[in-house]
C-alpha cells in the first residue's frame, strides 16, 4: 500500500515515496514519481484517492509556479504550506473534497533551515521533524523516535531512512518494492538512489 | 468514531487573584497515532486575551486564521483593542454563522479586561461547537479530556490565587487529566496573563 | 455646456465637471442649507443636539414630526435637508447598529457609526441611477472607549468630529455664534441653554416646546460603570443618550 517518508537533518530534507501505482489488488505501475519538485528548494510527496493525488499536485505546482512569475520570487516552504493546507480545508468543506496526503519538503532560503509539514486531506497541517503517511507510518514513525537526529549527516539521514524502508518491507503485508528518494537543500532539489 | 476526538487534545483556563491563565497539551494525532509533540492550539489574540482552541486540528488552523483577520479588522476599524468580553461574543457569532455545517472546536478564552477605574478584571469564557457562551467564575474545560478535567480543576481550584500559585493549580490540573486520556498529553503549554506581563511556559508531561 | 448652473453636469449621475466639482453633490449641500437650523455642542458631561421643527401648515399634527431620533441606546442623531432621506438613513443606521450588537453584544461606538453611515451617503456619490442623500447629519454618542463624541456627516460623505457645529438654513450665523459662546468646561444645562440661544438667533415664529427637539448624551459616572454594563431590571444597558420630552423641553424655554 502507499507509503511515504520524510526526515529533517542538518541543513536538508529527504522525501521518500514508493513508486506503485496500484488499482484494487492489481499493481499497474511500478516506477511512478509521486514526488513533485514544486520550486527550486520544495518537494511535496503526495499520496491518496488515485485521480485526486495528480490532478491537486498539478494544481499546486500550476500555483506555485504561477506566484513565482508574478512576483519572480518563490514562496517559502512555510508559504507554500500555508496555502497548500488553505486549498485542501476550502476543498473539505465543497460539494467535492480532494482525498490527498501529501508531506511538504523544503529549504527555506531566507532563515537557511530545512522545513518539513505534514498535511492530510481535511487541511490539517503541522510543522515536524520527521513524518510519514501510509500504512508504512505505524511502523516508520516509532523508528525515527528512535533514530531520528535533527544534526544528523545527509548520509546518516539515509541510513534511517534506509531502516524505515527494511521495516515497513519486513513487517507490511502489503509493502511497497520501490521507493523514489529526492533531497532538498541550500542547493537545491536532486534524485537520490538509496 | 467521533471526529471531536479525531485529532486530540485539550484546553483548560482559571481565573486567579488579578490574573488568569490558560493551558493546552501539544499533541497532534490521527486517532490513535501520534503525528505531533509540538501542535499549539492556544493563539494570543491581544496583549491581554488568549484563545484556546481544542478540537478538529484542520479548523484550529482556519479558525485561528479567522479570528485573526476579524480581530485585525476590528482593531483598525474601531482604533482600539478589543475587550475580552467583546472578543468572545465575536466567537460566538462567528461560530453560529457556521450552524448548520459546524466548525470542530470548542473554543476557551481567557483574558483581563479593563475595568473603568482603569484596573483589570479576569475573564474567562468557553462556547460549544455552535457558539452558547459560558461565562464562569471560576475555570472552563474542554477537549478530548474534558472530563477528566473537570474533576481534578474541581478539587485543586481554590478562588483568589495568586499567579505563581495559579501557574502550579492549572498545570498540575491538565497534566493529571491528560495522563488519563489517550487522545491529550505529549507536552504541555501554560500561559498566565497578568496586568503587566504574560508568562508563558513549556512542560515535559509523560511523552509516552 | 459649461453654464453657471453646471449645464451638462448637472444632471443624473454624479460625474466630475471640468473644474474638478461634482455639481450634484453641489446641488445636496444646496438642499441641505435650505433645511431647517439644527446644531450640536459638546459639553464636559454629555452632549446636545437640537433642531427646529417647523410645519408648513398649522394643520399638520406636528406630534408625528420626529428630527432628533434614537439610533441605539447610545447614539442619536439630527438632521437638517430632506425628511424622506433622513428617514432612509436611519433606518439603516438602526440596522447597522443591531447587526453590531448581534456581533459583538454591545453597540457600536459613535465614531464606528458615523463612518457606516458615511459609507453609505459616499456610495450614493459614486452608483449609478441614484442621487446623493440631501441631508447633513449630526450624530452624538458615548462610548466607553472615546467618551462623548459629535460627528457631522455630508452629502458626500465626509464626516469630522466637532466640539460644537451647525446644519442647515442659519448655519453660518449660528456657527459664529457657537464660536463666541463655546467654551471647552461648558456643563451640559448650560450647552442645552447656549443651544437654545442659538437656535433664537433667525428663529421664525415663536419657539415652544412644539417647535424645538433636543436630545441629550449624559455621560455615566464612575459609578455608574462599576456598577457594570447591564442595567438591571430590563437586561439592557442604561441609555446614555435620550430625547428630551416635551415637559422638559418647556422648562429650559421657560429659563
Amino acid at each position: 500500500m502507499e507509503t511515504s517518508f520524510a526526515l529533517t537533518g542538518k541543513g536538508y530534507v529527504i522525501v521518500a515515496a514508493d513508486t506503485t501505482a496500484a488499482r484494487s489488488i492489481v499493481k499497474m505501475k511500478v516506477d511512478e514519481d509521486k514526488i513533485k519538485e514544486l520550486s527550486s528548494h520544495l518537494l511535496m510527496a503526495y499520496s491518496g484517492e488515485p485521480g485526486d493525488t495528480v490532478q491537486f499536485a498539478e494544481y499546486v505546482e500550476r500555483n506555485i509556479r504561477l506566484y513565482q512569475i508574478r512576483n519572480l520570487y518563490p514562496l517559502r516552504p512555510s508559504a507554500a504550506a500555508s496555502w497548500v493546507r488553505r486549498s485542501l480545508a476550502e476543498s473539505l468543506r465543497s460539494r467535492n473534497s480532494y482525498t490527498v496526503s501529501l508531506l511538504l519538503g523544503g529549504y527555506d532560503l531566507a532563515t537557511h533551515t530545512p522545513n518539513l509539514y505534514w498535511i492530510d486531506y481535511l487541511g490539517t497541517s503541522v510543522e515536524v521533524p520527521f513524518a510519514a503517511h501510509g500504512y508504512g507510518s505505524y511502523f516508520a514513525l516509532s523508528l525515527l523516535d528512535r533514530y531520528h537526529d535533527p544534526e544528523a549527516s545527509l548520509e546518516e539521514g539515509l541510513a534511517t531512512l534506509k531502516r524505515c524502508i527494511d521495516e515497513v518491507s519486513k513487517r507490511l503485508v502489503v509493502s511497497p518494492g520501490k521507493y523514489k528518494v529526492k533531497i532538498v537543500d541550500k542547493d537545491g532539489v536532486r534524485e537520490v538512489e538509496l | 468514531m467521533s471526529i471531536m476526538e479525531y485529532n486530540g487534545g485539550s484546553v483548560i483556563a482559571m481565573v486567579g487573584k488579578d490574573c488568569v491563565a490558560i493551558a493546552s497539551d501539544l499533541r497532534l494525532g490521527n486517532q490513535a497515532l501520534s503525528i505531533s509533540s509540538n501542535f499549539q492550539k492556544i493563539f494570543p489574540v491581544t496583549d491581554r486575551i488568549y484563545l484556546g482552541l481544542p478540537g478538529l486540528a484542520t479548523d484550529v488552523t482556519t479558525l485561528r486564521e479567522r479570528f485573526r483577520y476579524r480581530v485585525n479588522m476590528y482593531t483598525i476599524k474601531e482604533e482600539r483593542e478589543i475587550e475580552p468580553e467583546t472578543f468572545a461574543h465575536l466567537v460566538s457569532s462567528t461560530l453560529y454563522e457556521h450552524r448548520f455545517g459546524q466548525y470542530f472546536i470548542e473554543p476557551v478564552i481567557a483574558g483581563l479586561s479593563k475595568t473603568p477605574s482603569g484596573g483589570v478584571k479576569p475573564f474567562i469564557a468557553a462556547t460549544d461547537i455552535i457558539g452558547c457562551l459560558n461565562f464562569a467564575k471560576d475555570f472552563v474545560v474542554a477537549g478530548t479530556a474534558s472530563s477528566k478535567l473537570f474533576g481534578v480543576a474541581e478539587g485543586l481550584w481554590e478562588p483568589d490565587l495568586e499567579p505563581e500559585d495559579l501557574f502550579e493549580t492549572i498545570s498540575q490540573s491538565l497534566l493529571n487529566a491528560v495522563d488519563r486520556d489517550a487522545f491529550s498529553g505529549w507536552g504541555a503549554i501554560v500561559h498566565v496573563i497578568t496586568k503587566d506581563k504574560v508568562t508563558t511556559r513549556t512542560l515535559k508531561g509523560r511523552m509516552d | 455646456m459649461a453654464s453657471a448652473d453646471g449645464g451638462a453636469y448637472s444632471y443624473s449621475l454624479t460625474v466630475f465637471s471640468p473644474s474638478g466639482k461634482l455639481v450634484q453633490i453641489e446641488h445636496a449641500l444646496a438642499a441641505v442649507s435650505q433645511g431647517t437650523t439644527s446644531l450640536g455642542i459638546k459639553a464636559s458631561n454629555g452632549i446636545v443636539i437640537a433642531t427646529e421643527k417647523k410645519s408648513s401648515s398649522i394643520l399638520i399634527d406636528d406630534s408625528m414630526i420626529e428630527k432628533v431620533a434614537v439610533v441605539c441606546p447610545n447614539i442619536g442623531i439630527v438632521y437638517s435637508g430632506m425628511g424622506p432621506d433622513f428617514r432612509v438613513l436611519i433606518a439603516r443606521a438602526r440596522k447597522s447598529a443591531q447587526a453590531y450588537w448581534k456581533m459583538y453584544g454591545e453597540y457600536p461606538p459613535a465614531r464606528v457609526l458615523t463612518q457606516e453611515i458615511a459609507t453609505v451617503m459616499q456610495q450614493a456619490t459614486q452608483s449609478g441611477g441614484v442621487r446623493p442623500y440631501g441631508v447633513s447629519l449630526l450624530v452624538a454618542g458615548w462610548d466607553s472607549h472615546r467618551g462623548p463624541s459629535l460627528f457631522q456627516v455630508d452629502p458626500s460623505g465626509s464626516f469630522w468630529a466637532w466640539k460644537a457645529s451647525a446644519i442647515g438654513k442659519n448655519m453660518v450665523n449660528a456657527k459664529t455664534f457657537l464660536e463666541k459662546r463655546y467654551n471647552d468646561d461648558i456643563s451640559l444645562e448650560d450647552a442645552i441653554h447656549t443651544a437654545l440661544l442659538t437656535l433664537k438667533e433667525g428663529f421664525e415664529g415663536q419657539m415652544t416646546e412644539k417647535t424645538i427637539e433636543i436630545g441629550v448624551v449624559t455621560v455615566p459616572t464612575l459609578e455608574e460603570l462599576e456598577a457594570g454594563k447591564i442595567g438591571g431590571e430590563t437586561g439592557r444597558p442604561k441609555p446614555t443618550f435620550r430625547k428630551l420630552s416635551e415637559e422638559e423641553v418647556r422648562d429650559y424655554l421657560a429659563l
